[in-house]
């Protein structure tokens, strides 16, 4: 079956998603209504601009070129699953692009206006979990990955494994914790650069072509 | 950690940095600043206690405080300002001002952990103070002075490592002229001579990083108000709240148009996965409120459109105020394509051209305005030079054209400067022209120390000491609107907003930089359908005028002027955002585009986790408003000789009353004021204040009242009669 037919597939799934990479996706005849609703162009998602994650609860899209820097996903995250304003413990990290960035991006570097948030992959394989000495990390019932806050010790072994260093071990408590897929991000983000697709939406607009 | 000190809202500690001895310390910001809440009235109350007013402001005996408040990083919208509290260098009186800072830095200074920096003393050889945490460090800066700031933020954030954020000063600050910013981000300053505060203590730049967080008394509650706000009360920039772009669910388009541009058709060309259309921005929708200001578009038209990138701004903003540009037709000039900025220099940039007709279009019809503003900022925030809200663009434009500027200057100087970029309508003239400011040039040096000082030191506060025979305060043109007898010029005064736009411009040491009136005034919104009716059920029947169709003062018009002069001494020590705060007017139609003047206590209450009200907070405010009172009278008085700020201090320039001469005040069709009308506001405004109507000083029985007995014997020890 090719990536096209399993796309159209009523009854697919994140798993076979994973399969797809942000090109091949591209590679997907797409309609008008089924990019309308992802919120990007088709020339974005040809040049891979825009990255697409399969989640539980559906599609993550991050659109870089939307996201404006305001911050307010970190915001949002740790008023919604701290109780406190901070970047650094924030799940979503954008403020780590936003200035002199690793990958030389930010508002310092000469990709001036090139800034987004990284997010956790929810990764099928997971590198943090395989990584952590006391298996703290999970996975819930819906396929979400937590970091059970009794078994962690704190080590950093979860940030060290994660390719984008993603767990962030909260200097305060000496506990790590990683993306819960609340949502408050997605919810938050003033410029759409943050949205989730829920399958059923991806199925009926994939279903439209 | 602010969370370490286990106090809601505030951080806990204020940094002390001693520049001469390389002493570093903390202590705790409460309870001694409590009742200043943080920010500005933070930093006056610093240096009410710590610097005498007569110091030379570039002393190192003087301090320059950076501070914010316990809203700032709270997760309340529009609350990335930093406040910058110093002795004025160049307005009349030298006394106490702020300059304001967006950007991001003040989200970084807070999750380190300190409601405030202080700087004191002056190091002997160039610095910058690296601050991640609790580690606190006085670095070598010999590598980047000199350099231009954008370099700097480069280099400095590259060497500190990723999550550091910067602001740093300019050539204009390293040479201590007054006309000098501090720039982070990227077209974030914060203006009026705190470049040259740093400059004169050799600090170049502050690089923070903070992996703390501020503890909030009810997170959900903040999330919640945060949504409210964005998706029914606040708008574009400045709250403008209809867009003029016409949308599906709009009743209204604005008129004029106003800073919420965004609406379907209106794009981001430059996007690099392909152009972005802004689309609709309906309330009740969270996730667009992003695209309503779309400034550029405001600014220059739909040109703007077609170099735009994205848009950006400060931390926990979704109105985002700065476009962010790609502007091809100045790379054919060799010179930076990357512009970002939001007011004054992007706006300018045809004013600093002394003959109009050598300005050119580039590209596109229409496009001059903005490639030439692009060239202005870029070169602005590279010098860190500032511009007094566009005087010294008038003050150049004026001493060029009276040939005055070439009175000052040798023939050798005035032959060594490239002119000619001028007369071409070329875009390096505003690099050359800033370069000229930046390094003090001969007479550009007298410009950049301020109107004040250029007026008094080439003899144009008086028609008979000049050959251009012109009295530059008073003079009626096109090209004086502006500038106050203290040597800055009006912000949003009585153009947009009567009598109480004129009152509170009078009351500061600088440009009062309030936004309370002109965001409804130039709202968009139709004056009797919304604006009078809003405002009216907030401050009673004729507190507003409508647009060019102004009333004679009542009292209800100089509450509207108290609230304001309050209310901008809350925002700056809060700290929100002005330009955007109070949430007058709305968004949603469904509300009858009533904003909610209580939200700030709301914030307020939620974070920090005591009840505060308006009434409450608007108290606390006008102890700050004394304090600034206080100050400036013992400045006047130390500085000037003055027992009598309604008389030195607050007088309104000739122009506001002269100007117009075909129209008498108060009729149909003229903002200009009526000399009469406008002393009798201001008795009513300095009785409502609780101050002497004779001499504009607050009574003892007002000081008395905020807690404020040690200003009453500072002010007689330094000789004033107290009511």
């Amino acid at each position: 079956m090719s990536d096209k037919k399993r796309f159209l597939d009523k009854d697919f799934t994140r798993r076979q998603f994973l399969k797809l990479s942000g090109k091949s996706l591209a590679g997907v005849a797409m309609s008008g209504t089924m990019m309308s609703t992802l919120g990007v162009t088709a020339a974005a998602l040809a040049e891979d601009k825009v990255r697409v994650w399969a989640f539980p609860q559906g599609l993550l899209v991050v659109n870089p070129d939307r996201c404006v820097g305001c911050q307010r996903c970190e915001i949002n995250c740790t008023l919604t699953n701290d109780g406190c304003c901070s970047s650094y413990i924030s799940r979503v990290k954008v403020t780590r692009n936003l200035f002199s960035s690793r990958n030389g991006t930010g508002l310092y570097t000469e990709n001036n206006w090139v800034y987004f948030p990284d997010t956790c992959r929810q990764c099928a394989d997971p590198a943090c979990g395989n990584a952590c000495p006391v298996k703290a990390i999970y996975a819930d019932e819906s396929g979400i990955r937590k970091v059970d806050q009794d078994k962690c010790v704190g080590c950093g072994a979860c940030t060290a494994a994660c390719p984008w260093h993603m767990p962030t071990v909260n200097p305060l408590t000496k506990k790590s914790s990683k993306c819960v897929m609340c949502g408050a991000c997605v919810e938050g983000c003033p410029s759409g650069a943050l949205a989730i697709i829920p399958w059923d939406e991806v199925s009926a607009a994939a279903q439209a072509i | 950690m602010s969370v370490k000190n286990g106090i809601n809202g505030w951080a806990g500690s204020i940094l002390r940095i001693n520049l001469t001895t390389g002493a570093i310390t903390t202590e705790d910001t409460l309870p001694k600043y409590k009742p200043y809440i943080g920010g500005m009235g933070l930093g006056y109350k610093v240096i009410w206690d710590e610097v005498p007013l007569n110091t030379d402001p570039l002393a190192p005996e003087s301090k320059a405080v950076f501070a914010i408040g316990p809203l700032t990083a709270s997760g309340v919208p529009c609350s990335g300002r930093m406040n910058m509290s110093f002795l004025s260098s160049w307005s009349k009186g030298y006394s106490i001002i702020d300059a304001h800072m967006g950007g991001h830095i003040a989200h970084a200074m807070k999750y380190a952990g300190y409601d405030a920096v202080i700087l004191e003393g002056a190091s002997d050889k160039p610095v910058y103070i690296k601050i991640e945490d609790e580690k606190v460090t006085i670095e070598d800066a010999s590598h980047v002075w000199g350099k231009g700031t954008f370099e700097t933020n480069a280099t400095l954030t590259k060497e500190a490592g990723e999550e550091f954020d910067v602001a740093s000063i300019g050539l204009a600050g390293e040479n201590l002229l007054p006309y000098s910013t501090l720039i982070t981000s990227f077209g974030n300053s914060g203006g009026a001579g705190i470049g040259a505060l740093m400059g004169s203590k050799k600090v170049k730049a502050l690089v923070v990083r903070g992996t703390g967080a501020v503890k909030i008394a009810r997170p959900l509650e903040v999330k919640l108000l945060s949504n409210y706000m964005i998706k029914e009360l606040v708008g574009g920039n400045n709250n403008h709240n209809v867009p003029t772009q016409p949308q599906s669910w709009s009743e209204y388009t604005a008129l004029p148009a106003n800073r919420w541009q965004g609406g379907p058709g209106v794009t981001w060309d430059k996007a690099p996965g392909g152009v972005i259309d802004t689309e609709e921005q309906k309330p009740g929708f969270i996730n667009v409120a992003a695209m309503r200001c779309q400034k550029g578009v405001f600014d220059f038209g739909a040109v703007a459109e077609k170099y735009t990138v994205k848009v950006g701004g400060c931390s926990s903003c979704p109105v985002r105020c700065y476009q962010e540009y790609d502007m091809d037709p100045l790379a054919d000039y060799d010179l930076p394509t990357h512009v970002s900025n939001t007011c004054m220099p992007i706006i300018s940039g045809k004013s600093i051209y002394a003959d109009a007709s050598a300005v050119h279009d580039f590209v596109d019809e229409k496009d001059a305005g903005m490639i030439l503003g692009g060239a202005l900022c870029r070169a602005q925030d590279e010098y860190g030079v500032w511009c007094n809200y566009g005087n010294l663009y008038s003050d150049f434009y004026r001493a060029y054209n009276d040939g005055i500027l070439k009175e000052h200057m040798t023939e050798e100087e005035w032959n060594s400067v490239n002119w000619q970029l001028m007369l071409d309508g070329d875009p390096r003239w505003c690099f050359e022209f800033v370069r000229l400011c930046a390094e003090g040039f001969s007479a550009f040096g007298v410009i950049m120390k301020g109107s004040y000082y250029m007026y008094k030191e080439w003899g144009l506060d008086d028609a008979t000491k000049n050959s251009a025979g012109k009295n530059y305060y008073d003079e009626v043109s096109g090209k004086n609107t502006n500038v106050t007898y203290n040597g800055y010029p009006k912000h949003h005064s009585s153009e947009d907003a009567w009598q109480s736009g004129l009152l509170f411009n009078a009351m500061y040491n600088r440009d009062c930089m309030i936004h309370h009136l002109t965001n409804f005034c130039r709202s968009g919104s139709p004056y009797e359908e919304v604006i009078k009716p809003v405002l009216e059920s907030f401050f009673g029947p004729g507190c507003v005028d409508a647009p060019k169709a102004y009333t004679p003062i009542n009292e209800n018009k100089v509450k509207l002027a108290k609230w304001a002069f309050n209310g901008k001494q809350w925002h700056d020590s809060a700290t929100l955002c002005n330009w955007m705060y109070p949430m007058t007017l709305a968004i949603d139609p469904k509300r009858g585009y009533k904003g909610d003047l209580d939200l700030d206590a709301k914030y307020m209450s939620a974070v920090v986790g005591e009840e505060y009200t308006r009434e409450s907070l608007e108290f606390e405010c006008e102890r700050i408003s004394n304090l600034l009172r206080v100050m400036t009278a013992v400045s006047f008085k130390l500085n000037c000789g003055s027992d009598n700020l309604r008389v030195d201090h607050d007088a309104i320039p000739a122009w506001v009353f002269d100007k117009e001469p075909d129209f008498q005040a108060f009729e149909q069709g003229t903002v200009k004021m009526d000399r009469e009308d406008t002393k009798k506001a201001f008795d009513m405004f300095y009785e409502m204040m609780g101050w002497d109507v004779e001499t504009g000083l607050p009574t003892k029985a007002t000081l008395i009242k905020f807690g404020l007995e040690d200003c009453i014997a500072k002010m007689e020890e330094v000789g004033l009669t107290l009511k």
